[in-house]
């Protein structure tokens, strides 16, 4: 098959990006390895209370089926459940499990998202243990509880999120604990390192819980709160949430039976004696990093820019990279919420549409204003420092953008 | 109709019989096999090659191929992906003896 342009993602910002260049006369391919469109959408669902009344409840797989719908109207072409295995040349993306062997396009665009950080705890192949991502996938979309009795290991924005919804459909959690410091998981998660994170984001976040933890003066004291916790349980939603115990095991004859729990120092360092609690499910979270294995294939510089998530493929503020033809949007430039990559991917579609010479819904500044916008009214932040990563990544492409295009381009 | 069901106002989908080494269960039509079978309670999926230990569904999206068995005789496919349909029949990996004893006309 031959299209003006290939999407790899047909999450939030595929699709938009796909609807975009549709709707000004491109034809365009999307590829997604999960059977249905949408992407992260699909898990989705939650209430921003300071959103218009109208937009109070973000139904992620609503959002999901009408960007779907509409890509699909516009004649967009949509592979499910297909796996683009290889990408080469400028550009032929490999496929299975379509109808065609390949999709070859002028412009490709990477909207891969994000992966879910492992947390390997010992124990944590048990059958029973799994991400945060797939509770929440599990619990929101497909309508399963993952467990009788749950319990989650680390605490971050996504993690409180899922521990809501779940409870709110009535799955026992038995509570949230922090990962351990080990060589393998690292030093990032004690206690006062992950009220800190907590702190940066509890202010702008929509759930009560995070705004209960908010109240804790946290902002101004971290590591004193830290202190306070270790004698006073915080519950929300009937959760306690054990910010002053981590998990050192997971336990089980074949699949997950209970979990070991310690008690530690602000500073994560292991005191008293071992917890046994049963449970028959572990979740864990340690947050998400962007999906990048194609932008390397294809050829495109990687910069680690740590306040975006990670390792991320040289971009512009256009979404374009240094490698002609290759365009990036959604979390594999940095890990935001799905409002951010809904405009990143119609910033990305107007930007091809450029390289096309035609013209999008919007300029360029108009797109990139709106990612910007986006940005101000997200109800969930992943990244505490966001905006700061951002214009790093302008900065650097400042510096090398040019420089390594003109480079590529002699090759 | 399964115990590990949440009530959801989801519209009514068909239901179906699936089978697991041989086992026949319930599920939906179009719900990846993965729920399936988490549906029924089976957290086991397949059994590691090296060590024989079981291993389940881990990220649910595709990433970790955790969840992958045989499924209508089609080897390493993650179930989690896969939607489920009438009469598809999953073998946990490894499951040798179980794929001898496999009924024809189950």
């Amino acid at each position: 098959m031959i299209v003006d342009v290939v999407i790899i993602g047909a999450g939030p910002s595929g699709l938009s990006a796909a609807i975009e260049v549709a709707q000004h006369g491109l034809t365009a391919a999307v590829i997604d390895e999960y059977y249905r469109p949408g992407g992260r959408l699909l898990g989705q669902h939650y209430e921003d209370p300071n959103a218009p009344p109208d937009d109070k409840v973000w139904d992620g797989k609503k959002v999901a089926d009408e960007l779907a719908r509409k890509a699909e109207d516009l004649g967009v072409h949509l592979f499910t459940n297909v796996t683009a295995w290889s990408v080469s040349g400028k550009w032929k993306v490999e496929l299975t499990g379509a109808s065609v062997k390949s999709v070859e396009a002028k412009a490709m665009l990477l909207a891969t998202g994000s992966i879910e950080k492992a947390l390997p705890l010992p124990g944590w192949t048990l059958p029973g243990t799994i991400s945060i991502g797939a509770a929440q996938t599990f619990t929101n979309l497909h309508h399963i509880a993952v467990g009788k009795k749950v319990m989650i290991v680390g605490v971050d924005p996504l993690s409180l999120s899922v521990m809501m919804e779940m409870k709110n459909t009535g799955i026992d959690v038995v509570g949230m604990v922090l990962p351990p410091d080990t060589p393998a998981i690292g030093h990032g998660h004690s206690p006062a390192r992950t009220l800190e994170r907590l702190s940066d984001v509890a202010g702008l976040a929509p759930n009560p819980l995070l705004r209960t933890v908010g109240k804790f003066s946290l902002t101004r004291f971290p590591r004193l709160v830290a202190h306070a916790l270790r004698f006073n349980f915080l519950k929300v939603n009937g959760v306690p949430l054990q910010l002053r115990k981590v998990a050192t095991e997971i336990e089980g004859n074949g699949k997950v039976e209970g979990i070991t729990l310690q008690s530690v120092t602000i500073d994560g360092k292991i005191t008293g004696e071992p917890e046994h609690v049963e449970v028959d499910t572990v979740c864990l979270s340690a947050g998400l990093y962007p999906m990048v294995d194609l932008a390397q294939t294809a050829g495109c510089p990687m910069v680690d820019v740590p306040e975006l998530g990670g390792t991320v493929p040289l971009h512009g503020p256009d979404m374009s990279t240094p490698v002609e033809g290759l365009y990036v949007a959604g979390n594999i430039t940095g890990i935001e919420g799905a409002k951010v990559t809904i405009a990143q991917g119609q910033l990305a579609g107007i930007s091809m549409l450029a390289s096309f010479g035609k013209s999008g819904s919007l300029s360029v500044q108009e797109a990139k204003e709106n990612v910007n916008k986006a940005r101000d009214i997200s109800p969930l932040r992943f990244m505490p420092d966001i905006e700061k990563g951002r214009l790093k990544m302008e900065e650097i492409w400042k510096e090398e953008g040019v420089y390594e295009r003109r480079n590529h381009l002699q090759v | 109709m399964n115990a590990y069901r949440l009530d959801s106002s989801e519209k009514k989908r068909e239901p179906i019989e699936f089978y697991f080494n041989n086992k026949k269960l319930s599920g939906y039509d179009g719900e990846p096999i993965a729920v399936s079978l988490l549906a029924n309670g089976i957290q086991t999926i397949r059994t590691c090659e090296v060590t024989g230990e079981g291993r389940g569904v881990f990220c649910g999206i595709g990433h970790c191929y955790e969840c992958r068995a045989e499924v209508d005789g089609v080897a390493n496919v993650r179930t989690c992906l896969t939607p489920n349909h009438q009469g598809t029949k999953v073998i946990s990996p490894r499951s040798f003896t179980i794929r001898e004893t496999l009924n024809d006309d189950s």
